[in-house]
Parts: C-alpha cells; structure tokens; sequence
C-alpha cells in the first residue's frame, strides 16, 4: 500500500490555502474576478444582447429559443434557461468570486508581509478591495435592470434582489430574502463610493489595461448611470463634473484621461480613451458560443463571396419606431454610414466587425460603459433638474452628436420635453447595440415598444421585468416570485 | 453382414428415457428411441461399438461384440451440474454457488455485427438491462444490472477482462464521434462473461460492485487438442424507419396558410398585419426543388469481420491465439468503424506445482462519424445529421444548377423563400448538410495494450499462492476538422485535436486454500490483496483561421490556435479482502465475501463492504432423490444473501478538495475559486438483498432460476444544489445524501423442447422486473432536474418517483371551436394557446386565455406538471428459440421491453411551425373545416403549441417494445464431407439484426436515449427516455461462415 497514493495532490489546481501566498496568485485573482463578469453570458456579450433586444430596435430573424427570442418576443418564463437562469447564474457566480477574493484578502491578510510581498502592499491591496468594490456594485446594478421593478417605480420600494456579501464557500447560508430596490442600490452606491477612494487614479499607461481593469473614473462614471436610473439627477451631475469638463475638449482632468474620441467608428476597432470599460476577447479567451456580439449582429451569408461573418440573428428594425426610421438619425451620420450594413434588403448591426469570417473572429470587445455617456447622462441631468434648455447639455450633446453627423447641430429646442426627445433620440442612436436601451427605458418607467409582430409591454405588465429564475426559488426558501 | 440390434435405454432410477440419441460409433447412422425407451437400428459388421447421447446424461459408448440385444442405463451427466463459473478472483462450481451470477458464453454473441462486446449482450441475461442509446456505431450501449444504482456516480457495471478491470464509457473528446473503449477487445476471443449481480457476488469487488460486475474471460488453449478457426460474415447496414416529412408542395401550402393565420391574429388585435406569404416553388428563375434530405445522409452500409485463431496444448503449455480484422460502414454516411487485433494467451506450467502465465492483447481502432446530434450534448445542433433532414425545406435544393452547393455565407440558401416577417430573401441559419458531409470529418482513433502475467505456486496441496500484474493502456486520438467553405459553420475553418492516454496498472495477490475435511466438510478460503493505480491525462488545442482550403489537418497552417480539452487526473485504490466458501457434502452451502477499500478521491478514504450467503441443495437430500418426485424435479437449490458493497465509479478525482482553477482574461491568467469540497465525502453504499432457487426438472432438460432483488442505495453523493444567488462554483456541493431503491423478480427458464436425431428445438428466456424508487435528496422537496442538451428539462428526480420521470404539462388536445392547444393547469382551469393572438397586459402571457378568453398565465412544468410514470422499463428480458433439422440450424431471438415512458422531443420539433418541415401528419391540422384534427390550428412562427417551447403531455408516449433482434438460419457441413478434406467444422449462415420490432410508439425506435449515451454522468442515470433529435437503430443482413480445422 502506497499511502501518499491515496492523497493525490492535484497537479492542475490549486488548493485554497495557496492561493495568497504570492503577490502573483492575487493578481492572478483579481484578473479571475473580472474573467468572471465578463463571461459571455453576462457582461461579455449576452446582458448587453438582451437589454437591446427587450426593446424595439431589432426583429428576431432566427426564431431561435437559445438566442434570445423569448427575450425579444416577451415569452420568457421562469424555467428558461438561455436567459432567465443563465444571466443570474452568471452574474451571482461574479458576484461570489468578488465576494471570496474580498474575504480572502482579510483572512490573509497577515501574509502580506516582506520578503514575499513588497512593503508597500497595503496601498495594492486597497486598489484590489477597490476593484472587487466596482465589479459588485457594477453585477448588482446590472442584475436589477432585468429582475427588479425600476427605481422610479416606488422610489426604490419595490423588491429588489438578495444581498450577498460574504464569501461562499460551503453549504450554510442558502436562504436569502430579496432586499428592497433602494437597499440594493444603496448598496451599490456604498461600493462605488468605497471603489472611487480604494482604486488607482490609473492602472499605468497601458490604454488596453485602463479599459479593461477599473481605476477611478471608472467608478465615477458607473455612479453616473447608477444615479440616472435612480433619478437623482443632481448626484449624476455632482459626479459627471469630476469627469466631464464645462467646455471642449471633452477629456477629464484627473486620472485616466478619458475623453470623446475623434472618431466613432475607431471606439470600436482601437485601443482608445473613451472606453471607460470593455469586456476583451481574444481568440484564446473568447466570448463562447452563440454569446458573441458579432454573431448576433452582423449579417448571415456572404457578399460578393465573402461571408458576412455572422449569423444574422437579429436585423435592425426598419419600420416606423425604429431608430433607422427617425429623421434624426441622418442618412450621412457616420453611426449609420459605418454601423449599418444593408444585405439582400435587410439592416443589420455592424458595430462589431470581427465576425466568424476574420482572423481573429468574436474578439471585439463588448462596451460596458464610455465617456461618451457620461457626457449624455451629465446633459440629460442637467435638463431634468433645471427643466430648462440648458447651455451646457445641448453643448454635451450637440458634441456627441456632431462627432458623427457634423451638419446635424441642435441649434437650440423649444421646450426641455423637446430637447429630452432629442437626447433620447440621441442615446439610442449613439448607443445602438451596446445594451443601453432597456436600461433608459426602466428608469423612466415607460412602456417596451413592440416591433414586428410583437406588441408594446407596459409598466404594468407582469413581463415589464424578467421572472425571478425556477432555480433560485427551487433552491431559496426566502425568495419571492416576479 | 448387417445386423439388426434392438434394445432399451433407462435413467439410472430404471424409468426409461425416451428421445435418446443412439449411432454406430463412427458412421452417421443412428435413430432414437421410442415413447418407452427402445430403439432398434441396423448396423454393419463392421460396426464395433454404440454411441448414447442425451442432454442432461454422460454420453455412454458400449461395444457390441456379439450382442444383438442391450439394456443401457444412462447416469446423468453431473458435468452440467459440476459447471464452472468464473467468479471474482477465482471460480467457482455453478452446483456450490450462493451467489446470483448470470453466465453468457461467448458463443452466443459471437456472430452479432456489433463492435463490442456488450452492445450483444441485450436480452441475454436476467437482471441485465442494455439500451443502444442511437444508431451511431461504437456508441458505448448504456448498461444496468438491476436498475439505475447512482445518480452522480456511474451505474455501469465493473467490467473486468481476464481478472483486470478495465475502463468503459465514450471518453472522446468530439461530441459527432463517440469511442468505447470495450471495442478493443475482439468478440470473438471471449470464451464467457458472467454478471455478478447480488451482493454475495459482487462484495469481493467491494468499492467498485455497487453497478454489479461483469467478468470477461478469454479463450484459452486446451490440452491435447490443436486447433485453427476461421470466421468470417460480410453485412449491409440500412435504417429500419425514417419519418415521413412533406413535400415541396405541402411545405409550401402549409407554411403559408401558417403565415396567413398569424396576419388574422395580428389583425384580431388591432396590429399590424404585414406577414409575407413568401413560402414559393420556384425562384424567380424558375428553380425549383423537392428535396428529401435523407437521401444525402443515409446508405447502405457494407461490414465484413474476419477472425483468424490458433489454439492447442500440451500437458506443459497450452496457448491461444488469434488475430482480427473488422471494418464496418454504418447506415449514415462518414459513420465508420474498423478495429485490428491481436492476441496471445499462454499458461505454462514451470514446474509440477509452479505455474506461470500471461494473457496479452493489443488492438487498434479507428472510429469516424458526421455530426449526428445523437452522441454528445448536441441533439438541437444546427448541424447535427439526425435532425437536419427533417427540419431543412423541401424547397430548397442541396445544389445550384452550376452544381455547387446552395449556401449563403455558413447557412444555407434562400432558394425560392422569403422571409414573412420581411418578405425578402430567407437565409434560415442552418448548414446545407451537403457541405459538411463532404468537407468535415470527426475521428477517433483508438489503441490499446491490455494483459497481465501471473504466476501461480501451489505451496501444500489445495494452498496456492497467486501474483497476478496487469496493465491497461489505452489512446484515443481525438480529431475534428471544419471546412472553411461557404456553408459550413466556421467560415474561417478549424481542426481540433485531442489526445489521450489512460494508463492503469492492478497489482493483485491471493492465497486459496481448497480442502475437504473429513468426507464432506468442503471449505475454500481467500484471502488477497489488490493495488491499482490509473492516470489519465488528455491535451488538445483548437486551431482556426486555415491559412488555405488545402489543409484538411490540424497539422496545417491556421492563424489562430487555444488550448482545448486539458485534462490530468490520477486516482489510486488499495484494497484488502477475503473469501470464505463452506458447504456440507454440497447440500449446506455458506460464503462471507469481506473487503476493505481505500479510494483516494474521497475525503473519508476508507470503506468496509462484505456480503454473505446461504444456500440449500434440497434435491441432494436423500429423502428428495428417493422420491416419488425427485425422479421429475430433479434439481432444488434455495440460496439468499446480503451484502453492502459500495461504489466510487465514475467520481472526480479531486471532488473532495476545495479548489481554485487557472484560466484567462484576455491575454492575462487568472486564479478563481472552482470547487467548494467537502471533508466528509465517502463512498456511496448499497445494501443488497437477494433471495432465490434454482430448479430442475426431466434430468434437467427444464432448468430454472429465479431471484427477488433489493438494492437499497444509500449515502448517495449528490450535488446538493446551492441557491444560485450564492455564486457558489456549478451551484452544488458534493455530499453523500441520497437514497434509492431498487426492487423485482428476475427468472430464467430453458427448455429443451424435443431432442432427436434429426430434429432439436431449445427455448430459453428470461425476464425481469424494476420497481425504482427515490427515497431521499440532498433537500425536502428537491426535484433534479435533467436537460437535454442543456436546452430542455423534461426529466426530473424526486422522492417517491422513479428516477428522472418526465414532467410534462398536460395537454388537453385541440379546442375544436377554435384550433388552440389547450393546457389544463394544476389549479384545474384550462388555459389555451393562440400565437401571438393576444395582448394579455399584466393579467397574462401573451397568447394564453382560459377558454373564455380571458387573460390568463402561461402553465410551466414545474407549476402545472403531472408525472409521467418511470422513464426505465419495468418489465425486460430476451426470448431465444433454436431449432436444428439435420445440418440446418435456424436461431429467432427476441428482446423485449416496457413498462417505461419516452418524451419523444422529437416529435414537437417535427410539427414546430417556424420555417422547420414537419412530419405529413401535420396534415391533419385544425381548419374552420376540420374542426377535430390531431394537430392545432397552424400559425407562422408557432413553436409553443406543439411543445418546442413547453414538454407537453401530447408528446408523451409509451414505451414497449418487443424487438426481433436476431434472425439467424445455418448450414453445417456434413462430417463425412468435411473429414474428407481434413476440415473439423464448418458452417455457413444468414442473420438478420433488427429484423422487425413491434411498438406503439410513434417515434423511430423506442430504445432512443438521447440523454443516455455517457457512461458516467446524471444526465445517462436520470436523463433516460428522451428522444430528441436521435438517430435510430440500423437493421443489418449477414452472410457469414466459420470453419475450423
């Protein structure tokens, strides 16, 4: 008998109590909190899919139940998989790998002592706690936009979703009541706060590593959208000061310089400022099968034999109620000229140009926030809180907008309800594709447009918000159904 | 000078027995005799002595001398009763056994076309369950001696070959192309397999028996006797059944009229109503197709098998050897199997009490096969070749008029369609199977070295001392390469490699001891020692982006590559354990089996298992054999045991370990927490109970067995689900929670019908019955659910039920006033189904109303379900006949089951009503003119209604079957021919596999299980009885001939 035999010590993994023995195995780590939340089927590719096709800029062409069309069609129940189970699942599987790093960093605290770990290593381990505090806060936010009511409904009061905080790791603890709406963004603003003093003013001069790991401006500019969708108007502007300057150009003065990019299309194809922060692929790393932006998008078939690269799983709707079809959207905007590909009579989405079809396919990056929103929900407060065309918003929005229709400058509107129908207009054709829509649509509590053959849903409609998954009320004696 | 010789045959108790055999000893000629034992028979001068012959006594040959007149008394041949069985770590007289072990002898299987051994053994034995999952070659058959035994861990048995377990299950990397490693070995060379099925038998294999064992023994040479063998059969392969799908014409009709009921519905609710009917013909060119997509992916299938074997003896050496050759083209068109083979069995006996010896085989196997959708988690692959030609249009065609293959970008091509929703061209997503077929392949390439050595000293009379060192190592060369023409799904082109190996080594030692006390005291022991340690190691990278469409291999130029499929596993097992057999003048018969065992994945590592067993040879008492009865009911044994054996079968290596796992952000490595383990992780149990008799009747020429089983399964290792908000990594934690039951009777009869000269017809049967029941989860109230591919739940566990029963929403049929598909909820109100009809507000899901139209919630299984019945048959068993008129045998052999409910998933999808072709009896739908119709009215886009999008009762079915697997018809040569040309043997046969199968169930074939094709998984213990998407069994014609000299 061969007794060590019979305790194999893995040669692949690695046991939990090694896993802080290294400066490098924590960093390690935290790369493993971000791999997490952007996992195709939550912020790499899928939350970003459905939060578009909930509304009414896409037709479904595939009919296909795995690619999202009872999310587009309103279908969903909560037995389905691809959607309803899949993007909780994964946005709670982020949220407890945040939560063992932040235990794991208390618990070892005591190791990080020279000679193994530099002197200096209490200030990293503020920039990590820093970073797990923005990636809660930015999969709890996210995860209320499609299983909770809006914060504009009841001012927060409705049911929310429930609060996990600390480290899983065994099988106590598994009932869990949801928290209110406001409690969970409370939360989210807790962490965010605590982000923007724990995380680096820059993460070095790497434009790829200040896009795809967070510093402090990309805490300030999530709490921009946090506080937009929660209608406290004068905290977006409070915050978006600190990135967005009164006048061009548009850069921020602190930290990483952030700022409105030359071109629109070059957000998309090149390492830049704007993005504030993106999910990254690489032919190694990729977003995973049927998660892929460019799959979704991009057109099926080939032109002039060259295949189109994607699957054409939703076209952009052209009929009346679509973006394409609003006289705002001008025929020479370079967001229509470049992002807009007409194939056998049909539109598609052409944001994400590495489809199966290039040498690196599904590597584009999935945006999860940019500076060019910032400055949109910065004039958008503005306007809402004065009630008032005002100077600086329309100068924030003709910015972005003559970035890419140069003749198209709102001169001025006859109304604040005007010049808010403009900037609407204006998100949703600056942000087509980039998972923003359903988001602008439940913090103003307006009804989901219908498209096709599929019908308006309202405010008051059971399916406004996703069922509460069959797998966590199964499983969570304390949960309570949609 | 010829003379007439007449006389009478009697058992040994004087009655006279009729039917017996009599020949002159040499020449063919003989006769029978009569009702009351005499014969009469001419013989010639020549003639020297007589032959008797009967089944179930000792053949008697007496000289004749002068005599003209002869009274025989026959002895019943006690070499049936003295029968060995192979048992574990030893064997064992059948007459002495306690145990429940079932034996098949390796001719039975021994002309199936199968590739491996077991995929022959369905039917065959009581208490042995065997489903063939799809009609894919070398797709492992999912095997279950008295039910499923573990719902995490494996339920296939142990297969031990030659003494060393070996390994079982598909282990490829692809999901088209599945392996089974028990191809390796070569049919042919198997002398018997025995299924150890109580615990009595099992408990010797402790840890691993909790799934029953299975023993394959291998032929060896025999003393004295020099022999050269060689078979041969040549086979065509074809399907049995395929669906019938619409045409062109009726494709187009009912798509449209599809189209044109959503407009109304649209139009119903004040929307717009702006569906094109664009389902045509012809394009604008006037092309037009009526394409059965079958044609293109199934064939007839050529197989042939040669096996070439040597085998002798001397009173020092005895040897076997063989060598074989099979290459087989199954019905779907790339699917292929071929194997090479070798091997050598040599026993040597060193010195009169020193034996040594070695058992050594190697084999090569090459699997190849189309994505199918039927082996791995792809039955709802746009690609996969079970469900593309039933779903692709008819009116598309496979080929433009140029010739090339109709395809836009990786999909398809339009052909005349066009989309309703926007009426222009419809490119629908799926592949044209034309372009895959031709330019994709899938390979699994297998090789394997298994043997052992062992040397054996008799140290005392009856004591031997045995060392026995085995090795199994096996490869598989795992390959997949994906065209980067138009039409295929990578447009940039891919290959993906994968190789393994697993290499095992077993270490055992045993000391037996044999001796009989006094006169009838006959006492065995065992004691023994068992180490074996496996390794499994797997790496494959991903390469895409192929530099030029000459590269077909991953060898070639890409631009991209990843790492893919890494895997490295080690796990190791010690064991201690021992063996007494007692029996008083072979009528009181006793056997303790104990174990200990070691297992390293486990947390608690060490287990005890034992069982023991009693047994009563009534008919050996001298009060039965003097009898009245005793003369007919020749044979009584009542034996009953107990045992807890335990089962680690298919466990992860490290499952007990909380750990962190490497991975990637983009070009950076990560570190994240991927197991959360469990310190108190051990072996699941299973306690087993088994009660039973053996019976004979007429010297045995009725013989019978009969047993009642109880599994009891405890400490079950469930994945105890975690509330997923919990974020714990797959949601679950590893703990030994659950119980099961398993429960029924199992019988075996043969029967030799008539026996004469000319003429024999044998019958044997056997059946067996399941009760399963779930006794405890991992929480109060837990159903587990199963998917299908990953996509589906229609099976779910939970206590009370049988495992995994199909949970389905019950369908009231169609509503004739209005052609919806109308659902009955849990809370008893009907609700129907409209498409897109409605626009229900807060108070409903779009297009569901009670059935006055109001309102109302979609039903969901897990609210409104109803339990349909157990998914595994309750009643098995096989039916075999053999009849011989002279040199011409003819062999029926029928398998059968029941009991079990199938959710043919398949059958939704066939009447789903987006753009998917449907089967024609979709015909049959609701109109305003056919108001009672089997199917509901039809609207464009529909896929609720027929059960796509909800499991619904109406795709529910029944599962029996009675199945005639094997239709065989013989020619022996005659002796005096073949002694003519120095030949021993030869016969010339015609079989038919499949030949005909009788069930209600609508689908292709009730054995599909499209979740049951892994060894070791969930989804192949409480995912059964799901057929989705699958491809069906082959029907296969065999020539074949033997002959030995």
């Amino acid at each position: 008998c061969q007794t060590d035999k019979l305790s194999p010590v893995p040669v692949t993994l690695f046991s939990d109590k090694v896993v802080f023995d290294t400066p490098a195995r924590v960093e390690l780590q935290a790369n493993g909190m971000y791999s997490y939340v952007k996992v195709g089927t939550f912020l790499g590719g899928r939350f970003q899919i459905f939060n578009d096709i909930r509304a009414e800029e896409f037709l479904n062409r595939a009919s296909n139940l795995v690619t999202g069309t009872a999310v587009w069609n309103h279908t969903l129940y909560e037995g389905s998989q691809n959607d309803v189970i899949n993007t909780w699942g994964a946005g709670y599987a982020a949220i407890n790998q945040i939560n063992v790093f932040l235990t794991g960093l208390d618990a070892n605290a005591a190791k990080f002592v020279p000679p193994i770990f530099p002197a200096d290593y209490a200030n990293k381990v503020k920039n990590y706690r820093g970073e797990a505090q923005f990636l809660r806060a930015l999969c709890y936010y996210s995860l209320l936009q499609l299983y909770a009511r809006p914060y504009a409904d009841g001012n927060g009061g409705k049911l929310g979703l429930p609060l996990r905080l600390r480290g899983e790791v065994d099988d106590t603890g598994n009932d869990l009541a949801r928290s209110s709406v406001a409690e969970v963004y409370t939360q989210i603003l807790t962490d965010l706060d605590a982000a923007e003093g724990n995380l680096p003013l820059t993460n070095g001069a790497s434009l790829f590593t200040n896009t795809t790991r967070a510093h402090r401006n990309t805490a300030i500019a999530l709490k921009t959208r946090v506080y937009l969708s929660m209608g406290r108007y004068a905290d977006v502007i409070r915050e978006a000061n600190k990135l967005v300057p009164a006048t061009a150009p548009f850069v921020a003065s602190s930290g990483v310089a952030n700022g409105l990019n030359s071109s629109v299309v070059t957000v998309f194809t090149q390492e830049n400022t704007e993005s504030i922060l993106s999910s990254p692929f690489t032919t190694a790393d990729g977003p995973g099968t049927q998660n892929q932006l460019a799959y979704y998008y991009l057109p099926p078939g080939s032109t002039n034999g060259v295949p189109n690269g994607g699957n054409g799983e939703y076209g952009l709707n052209t009929a009346a109620g679509g973006i394409l079809a609003s006289p705002a959207f001008a025929a020479t905007d370079a967001r229509r000229t470049n992002f807009v590909q007409v194939v056998g009579g049909e539109s598609f989405l052409k944001k994400y140009p590495n489809g199966s079809n290039t040498s690196t396919p599904y590597v584009d990056k999935a945006p999860i926030i940019r500076y060019a929103e910032v400055m949109l929900n910065l004039a958008e407060a503005r306007v809402r809180s004065t009630n008032s065309v005002d100077p600086q918003a329309l100068l924030l929005l003709n910015a972005v907008r003559t970035r890419s229709n140069p003749t198209g400058a709102y001169t001025t509107f006859a109304s604040a309800a005007d010049m808010l129908t403009a900037m609407l207009l204006e998100r949703r054709i600056e942000f087509l594709g980039e998972g923003l829509r359903n988001i602008d649509i439940m913090r103003l509590l307006v009804p989901i447009p219908g498209k096709g053959s599929v019908s308006a849903v309202n405010p008051t409609d059971l399916l406004y918000v996703w069922p509460i998954p069959a797998s966590e009320l199964s499983t969570n004696k304390l949960m309570v159904r949609n | 000078q010829d003379r007439t010789i007449t006389g009478t045959v009697g058992g040994s108790d004087g009655a006279s027995i009729p039917g017996v055999t009599v020949l002159v000893k040499g020449t063919k000629l003989g006769t029978s005799t009569d009702a009351d034992g005499k014969f009469s028979l001419t013989a010639p001068a020549t003639a020297t002595a007589l032959v008797f012959s009967y089944v179930g006594y000792a053949t008697q040959e007496v000289a004749i001398g002068n005599r003209t007149s002869f009274n025989v008394s026959l002895v019943t041949d006690t070499k049936s009763l003295e029968e060995v069985v192979v048992v574990g770590y030893g064997t064992q007289s059948r007459r002495d056994l306690t145990g429940n072990v079932a034996t098949i002898t390796g001719k039975e299987i021994a002309t199936a076309p199968v590739q491996s051994f077991d995929q022959a053994l369905q039917g065959r034995a009581p208490g042995v369950n065997i489903t063939t999952p799809n009609g894919v070659l070398n797709n492992p058959p999912v095997i279950r001696i008295r039910g499923v035994n573990s719902i995490n861990l494996s339920s296939t048995p142990l297969i031990v070959i030659d003494g060393i377990p070996t390994f079982t299950g598909n282990t490829s990397a692809l999901g088209s192309v599945p392996n089974n490693p028990l191809s390796n070995l070569n049919p042919a060379d198997i002398e018997s397999m025995e299924v150890l099925k109580d615990a009595s038998a099992t408990a010797i294999y402790g840890s691993r028996a909790a799934g029953g064992v299975i023993l394959v023994t291998t032929k060896k040479g025999k003393k004295g006797q020099s022999h050269v063998s060689y078979d041969t059969w040549a086979g065509w392969s074809k399907p049995v059944k395929l669906y019938d799908v619409m045409n062109a014409q009726q494709y187009v009709d009912l798509k449209n009229e599809a189209v044109r009921n959503l407009n109304a519905n649209r139009r119903a609710i004040g929307a717009a109503a702006t569906n094109v009917e664009g389902f045509k013909l012809a394009d604008a060119n006037g092309n037009a197709a009526d394409t059965r997509w079958y044609d293109y992916i199934y064939r007839t299938g050529f197989s042939q098998s040669h096996n070439l074997n040597f085998s002798g003896g001397t009173d020092k050496t005895s040897f076997y050897s063989s060598v074989g050759y099979t290459t087989q083209k199954g019905m779907i068109v790339n699917n292929e199997f071929k194997r090479v083979s070798a091997r050598l069995n040599v026993d040597h006996k060193v010195f009169k009490n020193f034996t040594v010896g070695m058992r050594v085989a190697y084999s090569s196997t090459m699997n190849s096969s189309p994505n199918t959708g039927s082996v791995g988690d792809n039955s709802f692959g746009s690609a996969g070749l079970g469900r593309v030609p039933i779903l692709l249009p008819p009116n598309l065609a496979a080929y433009n008029p140029d010739g090339s293959p109709n395809v836009s970008g990786t999909s398809i091509g339009p052909g005349p369609n066009l989309n309703p929703a926007n009426g222009l061209p419809f490119v629908i997503g799926f592949i044209n199977p034309v372009v895959d077929i031709k330019n994709n392949k899938f390979t699994s390439d297998g090789a394997q070295i298994e043997g052992s050595v062992y040397a054996d000293w008799e140290l005392l009379k009856g004591l031997n001392l045995r060392t026995t060192y085995g090795v199994n190592n096996l490869s598989f060369e795992d390959k997949a390469f994906y065209t980067s023409l138009a039409g295929s799904l990578t447009p940039t082109g891919e290959a993906d490699n994968y190789y393994r190996t697993n290499k095992r080594w077993n270490w055992q030692n045993t000391l037996q001891y044999d001796h009989t006390f006094g006169e009838n005291h006959n006492v065995s022991l065992l004691v023994g020692n068992e180490q074996q340690n496996t390794d499994v190691q797997r790496w494959g990278a991903s390469r895409t982006g192929v530099a030029d469409d000459f590269f077909t291999t991953f060898q070639g130029n890409y631009t991209n590559i990843a790492s893919s499929g890494q895997f490295q596993g080690t796990n190791y097992l010690v064991s201690f354990f021992g063996r007494v057999n007692y029996n008083y003048a072979h009528k009181y018969l006793a056997t303790v089996n104990v174990r200990r065992d070691g297992y390293s994945a486990f947390a608690k590592k060490y287990g005890n298992f034992y069982g023991a067993s009693l047994g009563y040879v009534v008919s050996e008492e001298e009060f039965w054999k003097k009898s009245s009865f005793g003369s007919v009911f020749s044979t009584l044994k009542l034996t009953g045991s107990y045992g807890v054996v335990g089962n680690n079968q298919g466990i992860n290596d490290f499952v007990a370990l909380s750990t962190y796992t490497s991975g990637l952000y983009a070009a950076n490595p990560t570190l994240y927490y991927s197991n959360a383990g469990n310190t108190n992780l051990t072996w699941e149990t299973s306690k087993k109970t088994d009660v039973g008799f053996a019976f004979g009747f007429l010297q045995d020429r009725l013989r019978g067995n009969f047993a009642y089983y109880e599994n009891l399964v405890d400490g079950l290792i469930l994945d105890v689900p975690q509330a997923p908000s919990k974020g714990i990594p797959n949601n679950s934690i590893s703990a030994n929670v659950g119980s099961m039951r398993n429960t029924g009777v199992e019988m075996d009869v043969s029967y030799n019908v008539f026996q004469d000269k000319a003429f024999s017809w044998t019958v044997s049967g056997n059946l067996t019955t399941l009760k399963n029941r779930v006794l405890t989860l991992a929480t109060e109230g837990q159903r587990i659910s199963t998917g299908t591919g990953g996509l589906e739940f229609p099976n779910y566990t939970q206590v009370g039920n049988s495992v995994g029963e199909i949970l389905a929403v019950q369908s009231l049929g169609v509503n004739p006033d209005n052609g919806q598909r109308m659902i009955r909820k849990a809370d008893g109100t009907v609700v129907q189904y409209n498409h897109l009809g409605t626009n229900p507000g807060s108070l409903g899901t779009p297009g569901w109303t009670t059935l006055d139209g109001k309102p109302a919630f979609a039903p969901t299984p897990l609210a409104d379900g109803v339990y349909y019945g157990p998914v595994l048959p309750t009643w098995y068993g096989g039916f075999d006949n053999t009849f011989r008129y002279k040199n011409i045998d003819l062999g029926l052999f029928v398998q059968f089951s029941g009991g079990n409910y199938i959710y043919n998933g398949t059958k939704s999808g066939l009447h789903d009503q987006r753009f998917w072709n449907n089967e024609v009896d979709i015909l049959d739908h609701w109109t305003d003119n056919s108001r009672t119709a089997k199917w509901p009215r039809v609207v464009y886009g529909d896929n609720v209604s027929n059960g796509s999008a909800l499991v619904m009762s109406s795709n529910v079915e029944k599962g029996d079957f009675a199945r005639l697997r094997q239709v065989s018809l013989g020619y022996s040569f005659g002796q005096t021919l073949l002694s003519r040309v120095n030949v021993a043997s030869a016969r010339l046969y015609v079989q038919v596999q499949n030949a005909l199968l009788f069930t209600k169930y609508s689908g292709i074939d009730p054995e599909i299980s499209t979740n049951g094709t892994s060894g070791v998984n969930a989804g192949a213990n409480i995912g059964a009885g799901v057929d989705r998407n699958s491809v069906g069994q082959a029907r296969t014609y065999t020539v074949g001939f033997n002959i030995g000299f």
